[in-house]
């Protein structure tokens, strides 16, 4: 488990509202920076991705470790970039929430969390082109799940936050520093999920090592490409 | 784990009073337990409503006990973030079927609903690409399962899996995943293809479906008695 899906009901309305504007505004970026793409190429990508992401929840977790299963969302980010990848988790989160995998309301917040995934693991493999294609992949995952862990315990911080207090002045501000303890849930979220970024470290690693030596063209998005024109494994493959 | 083809087959073979309701109106149904969860300040009321569709679901013929165990996977988190709130046994019991309750509705929803008349529906209100992705997510996701079970079943017989080995798990594991994740791209852009052929434009061939019926009477009558046990009982 490297993230957690967050039901409905749970967190404050003015919260998950907050996350579907939020949301919203990134996938209309990410839609503009997508209106040329070539849709017979990407198109089938996403849908493949989005569904081993699906596929990769759906794992039988007893083979690797229970109670822990795998996303893919980095490998999803490294493969079809940020502006795809942001698309590919919020249909992820679609059709988990359809499974009651996750809540209808709360889409929006848990395609930010799934989103930032793959944008920031899209970030961090081209930041960390010197070292060879399976590092780059588990250095940009273990550092990926741990920033996004820290959105999640940052997410669940905020909607402790009662904005009707800030109506009331300052003799409620013991209250609202008292309301709730985000240490333990932040404790709670980093022991659980620090075995689970490194099993999807290391499947990523994999991954992201067969496809650059068997189908490389598929890592070749432009963010990945050398400015002397060689590909992502070029001479750095392990 | 997601058991995905289980539930598909759930929403294509039955034929309960809530597979013939229309999926406008289990949609609407959805959004009334979704409006009892946000509203509710008394885990008894939720309780109620939860078993409230637990009955339906059983006297609709739905697969009622994976329903339920399914839900609860909800309340994982939201344990969790009661935990957070140093709440007592009251707010915890709330914020659970707060969780379990839409989860519970949603799973009632998908296993009498096949995919393509909900994403028929999305696809009015998506722009094309979300529309398009959706689609070819969801036809994808059984090709890929399917390899997946192919995959499995090989590894095992060749004495891949050991348990407790961790390290031998994941590396037979991964090396698989990224087998797969080649061969899906492959089909999933020759099956897009022959779609193009065929004259797929980015819109869904199933749509209308969005008035009501008189089978319709099942989910909108237990979506209203969980909002008003909610609003009631508070």
């Amino acid at each position: 488990m490297t993230h957690m899906h967050i039901p409905d009901g749970v967190l404050p309305v003015w919260f998950w509202v907050l996350g579907f504007i939020v949301m919203s505004m990134i996938m209309g970026f990410s839609l503009y920076r997508l209106r040329a793409m070539d849709m017979k190429k990407k198109i089938p990508l996403l849908g493949a991705l989005s569904a081993a992401m699906l596929v990769g929840m759906s794992l039988p977790t007893e083979l690797i470790l229970p109670g822990y299963h795998i996303n893919l969302s980095v490998v999803t980010g490294i493969l079809i970039g940020p502006a795809l990848g942001f698309v590919a988790a919020f249909i992820a989160n679609v059709i988990l929430a359809l499974m009651g995998h996750g809540g209808i309301t709360v889409i929006g917040l848990n395609t930010l969390l799934l989103g930032s995934e793959a944008v920031l693991g899209h970030g961090f493999f081209y930041l960390f082109k010197r070292f060879p294609v399976f590092w780059r992949a588990v250095f940009a995952t273990v550092l990926t799940l741990f920033i996004t862990t820290l959105i999640l315990v940052g997410f669940v911080g905020m909607s402790h936050f009662d904005p009707e207090l800030l109506h009331h002045g300052e003799e409620h501000g013991r209250e609202l520093q008292g309301n709730g303890s985000i240490t333990t849930f932040a404790v709670l979220v980093f022991t659980i999920g620090v075995v689970g970024w490194l099993i999807e470290a290391s499947i990523t690693g994999v991954v992201i090592r067969f496809i650059s030596q068997v189908k490389p063209d598929l890592l070749g998005h432009m963010l990945h490409v050398n400015k002397d024109g060689k590909g992502p494994g070029g001479d750095d493959r392990d | 784990m997601i058991d995905v083809a289980r539930i598909d087959h759930w929403a294509a073979s039955g034929a309960g009073p809530l597979h013939e309701a229309s999926t406008i109106a289990k949609i609407i149904f959805l959004l009334l337990v979704l409006s009892a969860a946000v509203l509710s300040r008394n885990p008894y009321a939720l309780l109620t409503g939860y078993g409230v569709l637990l009955v339906v679901a059983a006297a609709s013929g739905l697969p009622w006990s994976r329903v339920m165990v399914l839900s609860w996977y909800a309340a994982v988190f939201a344990l969790l973030y009661s935990l957070s709130l140093r709440s007592g046994g009251w707010d915890r019991m709330l914020f659970i079927l707060k969780a379990i309750t839409p989860s519970c509705a949603m799973l009632m929803l998908i296993v009498s609903t096949p995919y393509p008349r909900i994403f028929s529906l999305l696809s009015m209100v998506l722009p094309e690409v979300l529309a398009a992705g959706l689609f070819m997510t969801y036809r994808t996701l059984f090709i890929l399962l399917d390899m997946m079970d192919n995959f499995a079943a090989a590894i095992r017989l060749r004495g891949g899996f050991s348990p407790g080995s961790l390290y031998k798990n994941s590396a037979n594991i991964s090396r698989g995943i990224a087998m797969l994740l080649v061969r899906a791209v492959e089909r999933a852009s020759r099956l897009y293809a022959v779609m193009v052929v065929r004259g797929y434009n980015g819109s869904m061939a199933e749509q209308g479906g969005i008035r009501l019926h008189r089978s319709d009477w099942l989910p909108i009558t237990t979506g209203t008695v969980v909002l008003m046990l909610v609003i009631v009982w508070q």
